[in-house]
């Protein structure tokens, strides 16, 4: 998210998942919304039943894109050069937003001079897009009062991730489609407490609510709280850690719900790190891969079994209450937390995790308003909420962004890290289906969703299938320059010819094997969505 | 919908049978029929458990911990003392099946699903069309009438396979070629060094075929593709669909009409059918266009 | 049969010598305001509530989510299998009159033949005392399908809440026997009662909400004339997460597993399952005779609405409205019967006007151009590109309908 953070000052969706319904021009972009995020899909579609006009940007015929009034069908990684392609458009038809420009943004000369130093049909070839398509959806979206962008991972698990994500912040600000109801850039996350997870720090840099560790006063204001004194640098990333552990000093890892042995690009290394350390404990409410390797695993409590908060895509914080007690001996994370910190000789006590959030109240400024008795009576409070009698805020940037003026900053496309070349032909693109989750460790053992999807399958063009005599059904071995797996394969017409697309969740496919751990500079994501590879029949 | 008062007294005075619970047999004896064929001659430890059938209904099948699958019956219920099933290798049920030897145990429920006409097909040339696998209920009925020397007319059988040595079943095409009973025709879609006979779709089979479509009946069995194909070229040549006597095959899970997995327009293949007779058919798709 | 009066004060002493060696099941609130069928622990401390439609219907209690069919054990000489023993009677307490209308549904899919021993074990030993709908929900309607708000049949009692009392009446024998057996609780039917029964009746007819015209449905099934647009606007909203025919009172299908719980012993499990769901129909080797949501969509509607009626001369739908609320996407029996009776001619997409026209025409059938219409969306070509890749017609076909069409007034 740290796109949104350069250029808005806040990572987070800028409207409701309501507003959505309200909009003239959805654009959708990266995201797989149909089977990825059902509740958010429903309102696009809604909202094309009343008239509003859909464009999607997507390499593969998705489900949404059957809907869609312009079909992008670009290519992977080519993302910027789409992007810059329609907001030069704008700028030569005079369709920038000047008086939002004028009074909320900064640096528009700069992208002004990067743009006007492009050329449209040479973007377009980039993109693989005719350019009369691009102008279409460009006119489209600058045209319209109400604009919404959505976008997923499909815009930030790329090198250029950050870079794709300030992309489509500089096309919201030209137009001038930030900062209102119904109108705005929103970012679509994976689970149902992603942001909440990113809202309470578990990012290197912050504390919880964004406060960066780096700023003296607020560290004080944590030390004051916490009575320890805290590090003002930040710390490691994901891959930092599991790819790099050993260099960066790491001997001993605690793993909460997380399976980054099935979920991390380049597997194989993650597992290696894991296999080194001299003490490694997982709590998780299933036996996974990553728990398997572990000296000491927590049995976790489910959702179902514990109370607390989750923060959805449109930051809404939301209660959710136990339903039943703890099956076993499992317990819920705070507890697991609670009691291993006491062993580790600080004490950690709260009553109940309505305590917890009254700390998080205390000192965390967006969530300043928000307590569990609040939360009893409603649908949840949308942060900001600073205080207890603020009904929460439906919209970012009223009146200006959160960072004071909103900032330009212009990308350049970058190709993705690993192109395909004669070893490695094809593009292999990675991606979820909807009946699973993740690594599967929860939805496989439910036998309803395993029938339904039983197994990984890898779409190819037809075209392509054909020339290599492949029939659906077939197993192949697919091969990148840093693993192997084999995967049945299912020949379609969604997909343009040299792309692939897998599914993520199963452990006899292991794809992550084979993706590329090159990270993005800025955000620190991997790029899991393009890598090349090369198949044949096994 | 019934009256429920009526309903309630002849629930009291239920045999409470429970068709969910299946009855052992032990695998007395496997024989190869090609690399993913297998027959199996099932024999019940329980005598009292045996049944007895009519050619073309089906047996659920259970491995126990790998589930239960829908299997016709491929032997004749002319002969009594045990029945046989010739499996596919398609998955989790068949090659857990496949791994086990004469000898141990599995179980079946059933029988289940309509018969063919035995009857009305009485005194009819036959003309059996299967592809693959689809020869196993065919199997059943082609022996029965065998069995029941010369109250059926002619038997010719059209028979394909993906290649020569994927054809399946070569013991009972020798001994019907050898006594006579039918005249077997075979084709292939892929040939291999060797082959001498017909490559093609079974459908090009039928060409060579003088039918006497006031006397004979069709039976056939086999994917989807091929039925179609074959039901479309009898009726060109001016077969009666009433005569055109195919099964169906749907996803099965309780096999007795309680599951609903094998609805189709309106009917439930496992009760209403697998056998079905081409006009029937017709009239049920024709009813929603 | 017999009619009386129960004071409301009296109810729970009644229950008390009714529930006496059954379980007990009625509406009661959850602590964070659901309400649900459930088992009543104790009587004293249970609050019944029966002011609104409960948010599940009583299916569970006669049709476990989870059912264990029997359990399985491999030794060296064979199988043991040993079934469940299930059931145990019940009161069902406080039924509404959809949710005993699916019971009756469930009899007749259940208890034809072969009867399902696991659903007779649990249903011959229930007792229903249902309630009428003095006030229809905003998503009910029942009124269309002939299942409520009162009832005639189907119920051993029927309450209807007249304020501080209930009317009670007998719907079978059963009904008259609890009458019988504990006459304490009850007295004689006034006049007074009887109007106001009737003016409650007559109230709630006229409240409902909303208006569903499943029948007219029916008729334009029947009549062949509902157009693929429709399936296709909702097979686009459709997800197949299976939630609208896991709350459905009268979706019955199930799917059957085992589940080993050791190396030789497991059990065999049934569970439900929903036709909205791929894997529902799919074969071995992948094949599915059901392939597309358009097509699980027609097989769930055509199911309830058409092939049920056909059968039993009323839909399969008893009209509670519970998909309505739980469908994310907006496809439920309601808005598809909704769109079936809006439908006109002219407010067809125009891809669709053109199949129609060659259907019309007599160029294409219905079938062809279901199929025309799942490549189209498959790889975006025109339906008319398509219709002629198939070689079904010809672009002068084309162009007559096209033309006809223009030369008509
Ligand atoms: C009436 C009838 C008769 C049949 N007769 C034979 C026969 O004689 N010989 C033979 O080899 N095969 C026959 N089949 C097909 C056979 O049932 C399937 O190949 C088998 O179910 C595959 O099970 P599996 O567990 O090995 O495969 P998986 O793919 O692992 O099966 C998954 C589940 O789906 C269901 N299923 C999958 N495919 C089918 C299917 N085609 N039909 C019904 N249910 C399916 C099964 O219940 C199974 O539990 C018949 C099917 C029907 C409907
Ligand atoms: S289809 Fe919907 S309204 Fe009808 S009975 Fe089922 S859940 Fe209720
Ligand atoms: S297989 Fe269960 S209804 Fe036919």
């Amino acid at each position: 998210m740290a796109g949104l953070a350069t250029t808005f000052g806040s990572g987070a969706m800028t409207n409701s998942i309501n507003e959505i319904t309200g909009a003239e021009v959805i654009f959708v972009i990266g995201s797989n919304t149909t089977e990825a995020h059902p509740q958010i899909a429903r309102r696009i579609l809604e909202a094309v039943d009343s008239g509003a006009k859909l464009i999607v940007a997507d390499p593969r015929r998705t489900e949404i894109s059957r809907s869609a009034h312009i079909h992008l069908q670009l290519r992977p990684g080519s993302d910027i050069a789409l992007l810059n392609a329609m907001m030069r458009v704008i700028l030569s038809e005079g369709l920038v937003d000047d008086a939002f420009i004028e009074m909320r943004t900064e640096n528009f000369r700069e992208l002004r001079k990067h743009l006007l130093a492009q050329d449209i049909d040479q973007l377009a070839a980039v993109s693989g897009i005719p350019a009369s398509q691009i102008k279409k959806a460009a006119r489209l979206y600058a045209g319209a009062q109400k604009g919404v962008i959505c976008y997923c991972l499909g815009i930030t698990q790329h090198i250029c991730g950050t870079a794709n994500v300030e992309s489509i912040a500089n096309l919201a600000m030209l137009t001038g489609h930030v900062e209102q109801a119904y109108t705005g850039v929103n970012p679509l996350r994976g689970q149902n407490n992603v942001q909440g997870a990113c809202d309470m720090g578990a990012i290197p840099g912050v504390f919880p609510g964004y406060q960066q560790v780096s700023d003296p006063l607020i560290r004080e204001k944590f030390e004051r709280a916490w009575g320890k004194a805290l590090p003002s640098e930040p710390g490691l990333t994901i891959t930092d850690m599991t790819h790099r552990g050993r260099e960066n000093g790491i001997r001993a890892m605690f793993i909460m719900g997380e399976n980054p042995v099935m979920s991390d690009p380049d597997a194989s290394k993650v597992e290696e790190t894991l296999k080194g350390l001299e003490f490694l404990a997982v709590s998780d409410i299933f036996l996974t891969e990553t728990a398997r390797l572990a000296h000491v695993v927590f049995p976790a409590a489910s959702f179902a079994e514990k109370c607390g908060t989750v923060t959805n895509s449109e930051r809404r914080v939301q209660l959710m209450h136990q339903a039943i007690p703890p099956i076993g001996e499992c317990r819920s994370d705070s507890e697991i937390i609670m009691e291993l910190a006491g062993c580790l000789g600080y004490s950690m006590e709260y009553e109940n995790s309505a305590e917890i959030m009254e700390e998080i109240a205390l000192l965390t400024p967006i969530y300043g308003g928000i307590f569990h008795d609040r939360l009893e009576t409603c649908w949840g409070l949308q942060w900001p909420c600073p205080t207890r009698d603020h009904t929460g805020t439906p919209y970012l940037h009223k009146y200006s962004f959160a960072r004071g003026k909103g900032r330009f900053v212009p990308a350049e496309n970058i190709m993705p890290d690993e192109l395909p070349d004669d070893d490695y032909p094809f593009i292999l693109m990675t991606g979820r289906v909807y009946h699973h989750y993740h690594t599967g460790a929860m939805t496989r053992a439910s036998d309803i969703l395993s029938r339904e999807v039983p197994e990984a399958v890898l779409e190819i063009n037809s075209y392509d299938a054909e020339e290599k005599g492949l029939r659906h059904g077939d197993m192949v071995s697919l091969r990148s320059r840093r693993g192997e797996m084999e995967v049945r394969v299912k020949p379609v017409d969604t997909i343009s010819r040299g792309m692939l697309y897998v599914s993520f969740h199963f452990h006899e496919s292991p794809v992550n094997r084979l993706t590329n751990p090159a990270l993005d500079p800025v955000a620190k994501c991997p790029e899991y969505k393009v890598c090349a590879v090369n198949l044949e029949k096994a | 919908m019934m009256e429920t008062g009526t309903m309630r007294e002849s629930m009291r005075n239920a045999v409470t049978d429970n068709v969910f619970m299946p009855n052992e047999t032990v695998i007395s004896e496997i024989i190869e029929e090609n690399s993913t064929i297998r027959t199996y001659t099932l024999r019940f430890t329980d005598r009292a458990a045996a049944f007895s059938f009519l050619p073309g209904q089906f047996v659920m099948l259970s491995v126990p911990g790998h589930g239960e699958a829908p299997i016709s019956i491929s032997s004749s219920p002319t002969s009594t003392d045990a029945i046989q099933l010739s499996v596919r290798r398609a998955g989790r049920l068949t090659s857990a099946l496949h791994s086990m030897k004469a000898g141990e145990y599995v179980a079946v429920r059933g029988p289940y699903g309509v018969p063919f006409p035995v009857d009305e097909l009485k005194g009819r040339d036959l003309l059996f069309v299967a592809g693959g696998i689809g020869l196993a209920p065919l199997r059943s009925l082609i022996n029965y009438c065998r069995a029941k020397n010369g109250e059926y007319g002619k038997i010719t059988l059209c028979y394909g396979s993906r290649s020569p040595s994927d054809i399946a079943f070569k013991n009972d095409l020798d001994a019907w070629q050898a006594d006579g009973s039918v005249d077997v025709r075979l084709t292939v879609d892929v040939p291999e060094r060797g082959w001498q006979g017909r490559t093609g779709l079974v459908t090009t089979l039928l060409d060579d075929l003088t039918i006497n479509n006031s006397n004979s009946s069709a039976l056939l069995c086999g994917p989807p593709v091929m039925i179609d194909a074959v039901i479309s070229k009898l009726k060109e040549s001016g077969m009666d669909s009433e005569q055109i006597i195919t099964t169906l095959e749907r996803n099965m899970k309780c096999g007795v009409g309680l599951c609903g997995h094998c609805h189709m327009e309106g009917v439930l293949i496992c009760k209403d059918g697998p056998v079905f007779n081409v006009r029937t058919l017709e009239n049920i798709m024709g009813a929603t266009g | 049969m017999e009619k009386n009066i129960l004071k409301k004060d009296h109810v729970r002493p009644f229950l008390r010598k009714l529930a006496r060696n059954s379980r007990l099941i009625a509406p009661l609130r959850t602590s964070h305001g659901d309400l649900l069928y459930q088992e009543i622990e104790s009587i004293d401390s249970s609050e019944i509530d029966l002011s609104e439609q409960p948010q599940e219907s009583a299916k569970q209690f006669l049709f476990p989510q989870q059912e264990q069919l029997f359990t399985y054990q491999s030794t060296s000489n064979g199988f043991t299998f040993s079934p469940r023993k299930s059931g145990m009677p019940t009161v069902l307490f406080g039924l509404r009159s959809c949710d005993i209308s699916a019971i009756l549904y469930m009899d007749v899919i259940f208890l034809r033949s072969p009867r399902d021993h696991y659903y007779l074990q649990k249903r011959k030993d229930t007792i229903i005392i249902g309630i009428g709908c003095n006030e229809p929900w905003d998503n009910c309607f029942c009124n269309a399908t002939r299942t409520g708000p009162f009832l005639e049949i189907g119920f051993d009692l029927q309450l209807t809440d007249l304020g501080d009392r209930f009317y009670v009446e007998s719907g079978r024998a059963v009904g008259d026997e609890i009458l019988k057996k504990w006459p304490q609780f009850f007295s004689p039917v006034t006049d007074e009662d009887e109007k106001l029964r009737y003016q409650l009746m007559l109230e709630a007819r006229s409240g409902f909400k909303r208006h569903v015209h499943v029948e007219t449905a029916f008729q334009k099934i029947a009549d062949n004339s509902v157009s693929p647009s429709v399936w296709e606007h909702l097979a686009r909203r459709c997800d197949g997460c299976g939630g609208c025919a896991y709350i459905c009172p009268t979706c019955t299908c199930f799917t059957i597993f085992d589940r080993p719980l050791s190396p030789h012993t497991g059990e065999r499990l049934r569970t439900w399952d929903a036709c909205t769901h791929d894997g529902f129909t799919r074969m071995a080797g992948g094949h599915n005779p059901v392939n597309t949501a358009t097509d699980r969509l027609k097989r769930r509607f055509m199911h309830k609405l058409y092939f049920d009626y056909k059968q039993f001369n009323r839909p399969g739908c008893v009209g509670c409205g519970r998909c309505v609320g739980i469908c994310f996407g907006g496809v439920d029996i309601a808005m598809f019967v909704d769109m079936v009776c809006a439908e006109k001619r002219d407010q067809r997409q125009n891809a669709t006007v053109i199949g129609d026209l060659l259907i019309e025409a007599g160029l294409i059938t219905r079938k062809q151009l279901y199929k025309a219409l799942e490549k189209r969306d498959r790889t975006g070509m025109p339906l008319g590109n398509i219709l002629m890749e198939m070689g079904i017609v010809t672009k002068e076909d084309i162009a007559n309908c096209l033309a006809d069409k223009v030369e008509r007034p």
